[in-house]
């Protein structure tokens, strides 16, 4: 097992991440609104992250002391959650793709804001951001428990009165709006949430990725984000979880398939090589045939239900 | 600002404006029959550069699956232009079979279509990629005659040149949005789409065959693509990903328009372009910026575009 | 109601499955490491890795890389390896991210086993891969990374790509021996690129040493292909050089719109456009371009011998920069280890203790490579004396060209 963890430690924590960074798209699609601000948040937030641990931070042990990450995480929500609603509050007027749109608009602006800026570090960004942690897979020690009490926190919400307001403006925004709850403000809430975890979650990853710049948070960031919440399921929040995870793993799954040393079998060279070089082919496949075959994504509310039901039998 | 340079930068971004233009029609009209993104369409667009450059006889390097090959035959670029945009109107069509067909039989979230769109991009671009590797191609120089390198539209001490190759797209964008608006407009073609634009299931009671319309506006709009891309493929060199690259400024310029209005979409390009040209140099590192803050600030003013119609709230 | 469920619930089966699978077979994998980790296996050929980007548009670059370390594969052991034992070089594609870097160089480190690391492609890569490998001390050498700041990311990392500080002045000397009239200068870049950004810095600081004026500097992105408005910018202030930095497609295309603008000065590429992939960019009128090389085909010795002419029978062309490089590195490791063989065996050795030594040995070493005779500071800086300016000819129908060197 701790092979496993050597080689595939990054990957799970790749994984965590992903799954959270789903989380943040999820979260204003609860109230129906498809924001694809996430990957600007994650930006910021990495950059925030990589400047205070390199410029303000510094300190002399060899390992970055956890409580100044805890903060950094914390300056970056922050920060994440204000930006969101200057931007939530005007932007979330807009609905359907016209919102997606301004949002890819206001991810490319805070791209080129920062790859022009002198303290982002313009192309090259930021390096040698110092590490919490001696091995990759102890970064699980924040990430598991920053997942367990995002998706806890999702799973209270989808259950309490603001949880109901965002489904019931979800399901229809003015008849919400008919009932007395103020689409506006839990719209913008919503958003700001999402917001707020994209922001931490960069944080996190500035220092496991060790160097931050401007491709981090980009609109092809945008897709991807998408493409967990939308094939893990839209409909609960465990969906994007899993689909961050599936998805983040998938490219690294096909590598390992592709090799001998790894699964035993010796695939002939062309389907080896095709694995190896067309492993983005299967993956927009992927993409296709799950949007058609699983159009409410791979994890539905009514999976549960008919388990339960099964169950009381 | 003086006159030369101010006329130099005007004619710089129609020129830019020309190209996103060109590229946007196609893109609009999806848009303007089905109300989805076609993120698709950028692939296309390359693809059928990809076509006509390889109808015209252009060889291929030394990476991917095709490596050194080219197609025996070297037709005439006119020729191949049209061949080549024939196949990215195919191609076109069968994605619509595949990917869209399928979701809008379910009655699927358009979302979702958008989804399956960009599945299908990702799949284009590196099938595109594992055949004939990621190395920009160029089109022979001599494609258009003996059009000059570049028209000078200023006087000869101080020079306006503009490369002959945009004026080409110009005018081709110009003549495209013509014929796309009179074959909307005035023909019976037209308002059949425009029919199962409004509304696809009263459409279909009326006895239009909206699955056919649906069927030739993909042809439609990709042939457009493929004829764009081979057009902006020839004016800048042609790689996988150059489609999808344009494809943001794309999107950018058909909002601006106004979503699925097809003069909107030229009118997006030349402000776009213009807007462009128009940054100071040195400010050009904030170009794309630009471009998209206006994009911003216009969906927050006016989210319907310059051109397009006020959507209506369905209740 | 009944279908969804069903498929669901295949589709987690069938990624169980596929989980399980790799899990599984790679706790036996483990379960052989734990008894060899005594020894490498002592009749098993040597794995070195190389993680170079065969993906993504990143892919062009890392092409020539890949081709110049399978010559040296084959070279090497047709040699004889290491005293008798082959070395294996285990390809890990990168793709032109950050995260599958890492997950590239994990691989190659935990699951392959090898010695040591050759790449990444890019200088935004090393920054975040390198460290991975530092921590785990495994030696990394880059090939391509040119960007300022690479050896000092750890003990553990070298380089055989000479900085931009070193190759980059050459170019402009270049220039001023072919036109020394020349006076107005202007800069064009690659904003979103890592080592198109540091090269640009050099260029614009040589050009004031020069005592050259800067009339202006225009940036782009590599993604860009449309540079009507930079060119024209910049021809409206008549310089007599322009100077890029930007990579094939976006550079190819800029050098190409400049002349057809009426351009008619002379060109400095940076080395982002060193490649053979420039020429079907800009055809004909790529001729004339100037860049400086760390490496020249016509570089005597008879290791450049041995590679040119391996490089040209398989590849029908002259062996680029960037192959010369990447065979640079793959020769160090086989150098080192050879040398480290002599004092001890190196198949005896565990891992851990063979990664530490041959770090140590191959900073120590001095290398007759094609790039010439280099050497490494205690940093891992590569210390090389021989720089080349290349001028670019093109055939009269533009689709052929080459790199003419300059004296």
């Amino acid at each position: 097992m701790a092979g496993f963890f050597a080689t595939y430690g990054n990957l799970i924590v790749l994984m965590v991440l992903g799954a959270m960074l789903g989380l943040s798209l999820y979260l204003p699609l609860m109230t129906g609104q498809l924001s694809l601000a996430s990957p600007g948040f994650y930006a910021l937030g990495g950059y925030i992250a990589a400047i205070l641990s390199t410029k303000v931070f510094i300190t002399n042990s060899s390992l970055f002391p956890i409580p100044l990450l805890l903060l950094e995480m914390l300056i970056a929500g922050a920060v994440c959650g204000l930006l969101g609603i200057l931007v939530g509050i005007p932007a979330l007027r807009l609905r359907g793709i016209y919102l997606a749109i301004a949002t890819i608009a206001f991810v490319e602006v805070l791209r080129v804001i920062s790859l022009n800026l002198d303290i982002t570090g313009g192309a090259v960004g930021i390096f040698g951001i110092p590490q919490p942690f001696q091995t990759a897979i102890e970064y699980l020690w924040i990430a598991v428990p920053l997942l367990i009490i995002s998706m806890f926190f999702l799973y209270r919400l989808e259950r309490i009165r603001v949880g109901r307001a965002f489904a019931a403006i979800r399901e229809d925004e003015l008849a919400a709006d008919a009932m007395g709850i103020n689409p506006t403000y839990y719209k913008v809430l919503a958003f700001t949430l999402g917001a707020i975890l994209a922001g931490i979650v960069g944080a996190i990853s500035a220092h496991f990725l060790n160097t931050w710049n401007a491709r981090q948070g980009t609109f092809d960031a945008s897709i991807i984000y998408l493409t967990f919440v939308l094939i893990g399921g839209s409909k609960t929040f465990l969906g994007p979880v899993l689909g961050g995870m599936v998805f983040t793993a998938l490219p690294e799954m096909l590598r390992a398939i592709a090799d001998p040393e790894i699964t035993g079998l010796q695939l002939p060279t062309a389907i080896a090589q095709f694995l190896q070089d067309g492993r983005l082919i299967i993956f927009g496949l992927l993409i296709v045939i799950g949007t058609i075959f699983f159009p409410q994504g791979l994890v539905t509310p009514d999976l549960f239900k008919r388990r339960r039901v099964r169950n009381n039998k | 600002m003086d006159i030369t340079l101010f006329l130099q930068q005007f004619l710089n971004g129609l020129s830019i404006g020309s190209a996103y233009a060109i590229f946007a029609l196609g893109y609009t009209l999806i848009f303007s029959i089905l109300g989805i993104i076609n993120f698709a369409h950028g692939a296309i667009f390359t693809l059928g550069a990809y076509f006509t450059y390889a109808l015209i006889g252009g060889a291929f390097g030394f990476s991917g699956l095709l490596a050194n090959a080219a197609l025996p035959v070297q037709l005439p670029f006119a020729l191949a232009l049209i061949l080549g945009s024939t196949l990215a109107g195919f191609v076109g069509v069968a994605v619509e079979r595949f990917a869209f067909r399928p979701l809008r039989r379910k009655g699927s979230d358009s979302l979702l279509t958008v989804v399956s769109s960009l599945g299908v991009a990702v799949v284009i671009v590196n099938v595109i990629q594992y055949l004939v590797g990621a190395e920009s191609y160029t089109f022979p120089a001599n494609i258009y005659g003996n059009l000059p390198a570049s028209f000078n539209f200023g006087t000869v001490e101080k020079p306006v040149p503009i490369r002959s190759i945009q004026v080409v797209i110009f005018c081709v964008s110009v003549t495209i949005l013509t014929i796309l608006t009179y074959l909307i407009n005035r023909t019976k073609y037209g308002k059949a789409m425009q029919a199962v634009a409004e509304d696809s299931t009263t459409a279909s009671l009326l006895g239009i065959n909206s699955d056919r319309f649906i069927v030739w506006t993909f042809f439609i709009s990709s042939f457009i693509a493929g004829l764009a891309g081979s057009l902006v493929g020839s004016s800048v060199s042609i790689r996988p990903t150059f489609g999808i690259e344009f494809g943001l400024k794309g999107l950018a310029v058909i909002v601006l328009g106004g979503l699925g209005s097809i003069p909107g979409a030229v009118l997006g390009g030349f402000v776009i372009g213009l807007v462009e040209a128009f940054v100071p140099a040195d400010y050009s590192g904030y170009k794309d910026a630009v471009a998209f803050g206006i994009l911003f600030m216009m969906l927050l003013i006016r989210p319907q575009g310059l051109l397009g119609r006020r959507f209506v709230q369905k209740v | 109601m009944e279908t969804p469920a069903t498929r669901t619930t295949a589709l987690f089966a069938t990624f169980a499955v596929l989980l399980t699978a790799c899990g599984g077979t790679n706790q036996t994998n483990t379960g052989t490491t734990a008894t060899n980790t005594g020894a490498t296996t002592t009749s098993s050929a040597i794995p070195i890795g190389i993680a170079f980007a065969q993906t993504s548009n990143v892919a062009l670059l890392g092409q020539e890389l890949v081709a110049g370390a399978k010559i040296a594969e084959k070279y090497f052991n047709d040699q004889g390896g290491i005293d008798g034992t082959p070395i294996k070089l285990v390809f890990q594609d990168t793709g032109g991210e950050e995260a599958g870097t890492i997950n590239a160089f994990q691989t190659l480190i935990n699951n392959s086993k090898v010695v040591g690391i050759v790449g990444p492609t890019l200088s935004q890569q090393a920054f975040s891969a390198d460290p991975i490998a530092e921590r785990a001390k495994v030696p990394v050498i880059g090939a391509s990374n040119t960007a300022k700041g690479i050896p000092q990311i750890g003990d553990y990392v070298a380089r055989v790509s000479a900085p931009v500080s070193v190759v980059a002045p050459n170019s402009v000397k270049a220039a001023l021996k072919l036109n020394p009239n020349i006076k107005k200068v202007a800069v064009f870049y690659a904003q979103n690129d890592a080592f198109n950004k540091s090269e640009t810095e050099i260029f614009q600081q040589t050009v004031k040493e020069q005592g050259l004026e800067l009339v202006t500097v225009q940036k782009f992105q590599t993604t860009d292909t449309d540079f009507q408005t930079q060119a024209t910018n910049a021809i409206n202030l008549k310089p007599d050089l322009v100077i890029i930095s930007g990579l094939s497609a976006d550079g190819g295309n800029l050098v190409r719109q400049l002349r057809e603008l009426g351009y008619k000065g002379l060109i400095i590429g940076g080395n982002g456009l060193n490649t053979s992939n420039l020429l079907p960019v800009c055809k004909a009128l790529c001729d004339g371009v100037l860049i400086a090389q760390a490496y020249s085909p016509e570089h005597p010795g008879e290791i450049n011998n041995a590679f040119r002419t391996a490089y040209t029978n398989q590849y029908k062309k002259e062996p680029p920069q960037f192959s010369a490089q990447a065979f640079a590195a793959v020769q160090v490791y086989v150098d080192a280890l050879k040398a480290l063989d002599k004092k001890t065996d190196v198949s005896k050795m565990p891992l851990a203790q063979l990664r530490t030594e041959l770090n140590k040995q191959l900073l120590t070493g001095k290398y007759q490579t094609p790039l010439g005779n280099i050497s490494f500071t205690p940093e891992g800086e590569i210390v090389q004396k021989d720089f080349y300016v290349a001028q670019i000819k093109m055939n009269p129908d533009g689709n052929n060209g080459k790199f003419t060197y300059l004296k």
